[in-house]
């Protein structure tokens, strides 16, 4: 056991040494999670309507009524000679000039609406417009009833109480399904610099074959290099979740109707779940390391490696996900922390099941390890 | 497609029940939210007895998202706690982003009588930006919705051929009375006022905003002198000041009449279409004072053949409803044009809109009013009321309601100016029928921190029907009324008067019909 933690010491003092090529690892862990709020924060400038919209209104004079109808609901008319508003959107409502012919007379009367409905930026406002249209258009034909003794109530058969099972947190769902997949993905990352250094790059320094003259067995060099990379991607997951909470509360979520909140009982679940994976991703990364003959092809197979449990991660994070997904390492793990930011029970079997193969997963890379460095061509990269 | 809340957004109560009804229940009529809504809370929110868990998850009316319930139980008789224990149930609206955990915004509803809870769509809409980042807080007032609720309904009346004049106010009020079983005296504003207290205590608020509309604006001035550590901010809509008794409505009612005239007569189109408006209604009004008059019609609801009588009582009261509503108001002058024409059906669809629900529990009502106002109708008051139609008949039923209604009064104190230095802001419509501007004038005799808006557009309930909802968010946001101006309020959001059965546009003159 001391032998083992003397190891771990001299991998971290190591790692320490060459602070840039390290630190960038944990720079992820950083700058991701403020990355993301700053994408989100422009995100929900776009994809809301603006408060006060303005649209292009041809012929609004056939329509007063509806004119001010909708500017009471912030639907704006742009194009009043003079006032050209800064703002206006690409939505454009053409009033017919039979409208108020039509209108006496109890026909339908004429509106064009013009825009573009795959523009994603307009979505938001051009269902706002139509539904105003829709209020607007309701509320003449109720009065219309009543105009002729008639109870509006009676063109309204079927009254729908819907009861929406959603929980604020889980009207977030899709927001904090990205966000758990960048902390789980941090496991992945922020040790993976130290992996290929402590392997791939030990041996290209010719250190390898040195550690291994000492009187130390495989299994405890195994073990050390092992709980080194481990303890940095916690160290990794531990600052993203850190800067996440810290981060996401400056996002405007209540513009998109949910509120996304890190609390200290999700940090505490994500570490703990979050242990066994970085248990797996550090053997990983050291096995496919060591399998590498140099540092650079280390650093290449990682990458197409890491690949594996990111798919796995995002795939998991969408509601088509086969439910095999829920059985796997990394998928399962990402359902489970999902369950339960969502406020759902947690699948405790599945989550069982993942992590035990996840174990067993780092178990058996372990021991390929150790099998690994007892070949000379592996040692001297042959 | 939801017709029918559609056209009520922007309403109230409704004239309806006979009994009460034309009459007395008009009174101040509260706001907003569907009329046709009918109350469908889920189990959840019914078995209460217990105070320890103060919230679970619940649906309310016209929210398909999960909210809070709960419920406290009380004293009936606060001056004996040992006594009979009543629930007085309460909803909360989550915050969005909870930013402010210790505060929460209190909508109080109007009446006297309607639910909050009932209401909450209604709120939410209003208060969407306040919840934001803050609480929505909703309590059925006790003798309310669900908090012991003291009402007095008759099923068996015919609502279109009962004729309000026969009605023995006397009598059906003991009927409910005996029915009811309640310590009516125990259900006034300021016992209710504790409650609202120490519901706010029980979940833990520091800091409540008010926002109280019509009747409403009573609790919450009451909170004001009462409380006034508890409260951030307060918004009065539609207010009815503590000096004034909301039985002396005739004259606001009698006003929003006359502005209904006028606007028709100054805009060109009405004024067009409707040359004689003030003229037709006198005619069908005089008509009506010597008889009622009885038409075969078909039931606005379920098409059956019905026998419809239009008194002078139901004619009026179905006028007074649709002055609340900024677009049913729209169809006024063409329903009064047509009813002197001889054709009482758009009255008709008017009437059955406006009398088909009952939002109001009117044993609370009557517990209210006749503690706190009815004494304070003086000769003066009746004197003034003998000119007014609707002012003499609601003071003479509410005074046979009370004469078997029989509350202690309130101290004179209670009429007194509220006096206050917290930030404080006033809304008024200028087409209110019910609490006319001058009323917020006379709010704010003694607060030092308010400011009151009026808007040009708006009937009663400013916030439902205007720019008044972003007023209140500033002034929840900033709490202060440093940056709160009224600029957006004069934004044009009159709605146009319809000229046929069909249309708020031109007729032009090949169309020309009528």
């Amino acid at each position: 056991m001391k032998t083992i933690l003397a190891m771990v010491r001299k991998e971290l003092i190591d790692a320490m040494r060459d602070k840039r090529s390290v630190m960038a690892g944990l720079y992820y862990a950083i700058g991701t999670p403020l990355l993301m709020c700053g994408m989100f924060m422009v995100l929900i400038g776009q994809l809301s309507s603006p408060e006060d919209l303005s649209i292009k209104i041809t012929n609004g004079n056939n329509a007063p009524d509806l004119v001010r109808f909708l500017n009471n609901r912030g639907i704006n008319a742009s194009t009043d000679e003079g006032v050209v508003a800064k703002d206006v959107k690409d939505i454009e409502l053409i009033i017919s000039d039979e409208y108020a012919a039509q209108m006496a007379k109890a026909k339908p009367a004429e509106i064009t609406l013009i825009a573009d409905n795959s523009n994603e930026k307009l979505q938001q406002s051009i269902r706002r417009v139509e539904q105003q249209l829709q209020a607007y258009s309701s509320e003449m034909g109720s009065l219309r009833l009543i105009a002729r003794g008639i109870n509006p109530v009676v063109v309204q058969p079927i009254k729908v109480i819907v009861e929406d099972q959603a929980t604020p947190d889980s009207k977030g769902g899709f927001i904090l399904g990205i966000a758990i997949f960048t902390m789980i993905y941090s496991v992945f990352i922020s040790g993976m610099n130290l992996a290929i250094d402590t392997s791939a790059g030990e041996r290209e320094r010719n250190s390898l074959a040195l550690l291994l003259s000492h009187p130390i067995s495989t299994r405890q060099l195994v073990l050390g290099k092992i709980i080194a990379v481990t303890s940095f991607a916690l160290l990794g997951l531990l600052l993203i979740l850190i800067v996440s909470k810290i981060a996401y509360t400056f996002v405007p979520w209540q513009e998109l109707g949910f509120s996304v909140n890190i609390s200290p009982d999700f940090m505490g679940l994500m570490l703990f779940i979050g242990t066994p994976l970085a248990i797996m991703a550090a053997t990983l990364q050291l096995f496919v390391s060591f399998m590498a003959k140099s540092f650079k092809e280390a650093q290449s197979y990682l990458t197409i490696v890491l690949f594996v449990p990111a798919a796995l991660s995002i795939a998991a994070s969408y509601n088509i996900a086969p439910d095999v997904l829920e059985w796997l390492p990394v998928s399962g793990q990402q359902q489970a922390l999902m369950a339960f930011i969502k406020g759902r029970e947690i699948p405790m079997l599945q989550l069982l099941v993942s992590s035990s193969a996840t174990l067993v997963l780092s178990i058996a890379l372990a021991l390929g390890l150790e099998k690994l460095l007892k070949s000379e061509k592996v040692v001297f990269g042959l | 497609m939801n017709i029918g809340k559609v056209m009520l957004q922007g309403t109230y109560n409704k004239v309806s029940k006979p009994s009460l009804l034309a009459r007395k229940s008009k009174l101040i009529s509260a706001i907003q939210v569907g009329l046709l809504s009918v109350l469908s809370f889920s189990a959840m929110a019914d078995d209460t007895e217990i105070n320890s868990a103060p919230l679970s998850s619940c649906y309310v009316d016209g929210l398909s998202e999960q909210v809070q319930c709960g419920s406290l139980l009380v004293a009936e008789n606060p001056a004996k706690p040992d006594g009979k224990k009543i629930a007085v149930h309460y909803a909360v609206l989550p915050a969005i982003k909870p930013s402010f955990k210790t505060q929460a915004m209190l909508a109080i509803a109007g009446g006297p009588g309607q639910s909050a809870i009932e209401n909450a769509a209604g709120f939410d809409r209003v208060l969407a930006k306040v919840r934001q980042d803050r609480d929505i807080l909703l309590i059925d007032q006790r003798g309310t919705g669900q908090s012991n609720i003291l009402a007095c309904e008759d099923d068996n009346m015919s609502v279109l051929s009962f004729n309000d004049d026969d009605m023995d106010y006397v009598k059906d009020t003991q009927a409910c009375l005996d029915k009811i079983d309640a310590d009516v005296t125990q259900y006034g504003s300021l016992t209710a006022l504790t409650d609202f207290e120490a519901i706010r205590q029980h979940l833990g608020y520091e800091k409540l905003h008010l926002y109280g509309v019509s009747y409403g604006t009573r609790m919450a001035q009451l909170y004001m002198r009462e409380y006034p550590q508890a409260l951030a901010t307060v918004t009065l809509d539609g207010v009815v000041p503590m000096q004034q008794s909301v039985i002396a409505i005739g004259k606001a009612i009698d006003r929003g009449y006359a502005l209904l005239f006028k606007d028709c007569q100054q805009n060109s189109l009405c004024g067009e279409q409707f040359p004689t408006l003030e003229q037709d209604f006198t005619t069908v009004d005089n008509a009506l004072a010597e008889a009622p008059i009885e038409a075969q019609v078909r039931d606005p609801q379920t098409n059956e053949v019905a026998s419809f009588l239009l008194t002078r009582g139901k004619f009026n009261g179905a006028i007074r409803m649709a002055l609340y509503m900024p677009n049913i108001r729209s169809l006024l002058p063409h329903a009064i044009h047509q009813a002197s024409q001889g054709n009482y059906q758009p009255v008709l669809g008017i009437y059955a809109l406006t009398s088909d629900s009952t939002g109001i529990a009117m044993g609370m009502h009557a517990s209210v009013v006749c503690a706190e106002d009815i004494h304070r109708v003086t000769d003066a008051i009746r004197e003034q009321a003998k000119d007014s139609y609707m002012g003499r008949t609601m003071i003479e039923g509410l005074e046979a309601t009370c004469s078997v209604w029989n509350m202690p009064q309130v101290d004179s104190s209670f009429s007194d100016a509220i006096e206050s230095d917290i930030p404080t802001l006033l809304l008024s419509g200028e087409l209110d029928p019910a609490t006319p501007p001058s009323w917020g004038d006379m709010a704010t005799e003694k607060l030092t921190n308010a400011k009151h808006f009026t808007s040009a557009f708006a009937t009663h309930g400013v916030a439902y029907q205007s720019c008044g909802n972003d007023l209140i968010a500033d002034l929840v946001k900033t709490g202060s009324l440093d940056n709160v101006d009224g600029e957006c309020l004069e934004k044009d959001v009159r709605r146009s008067f319809y000229l046929n059965a069909n249309t708020v546009e031109v007729i032009q003159a090949s169309a020309e019909e009528e």
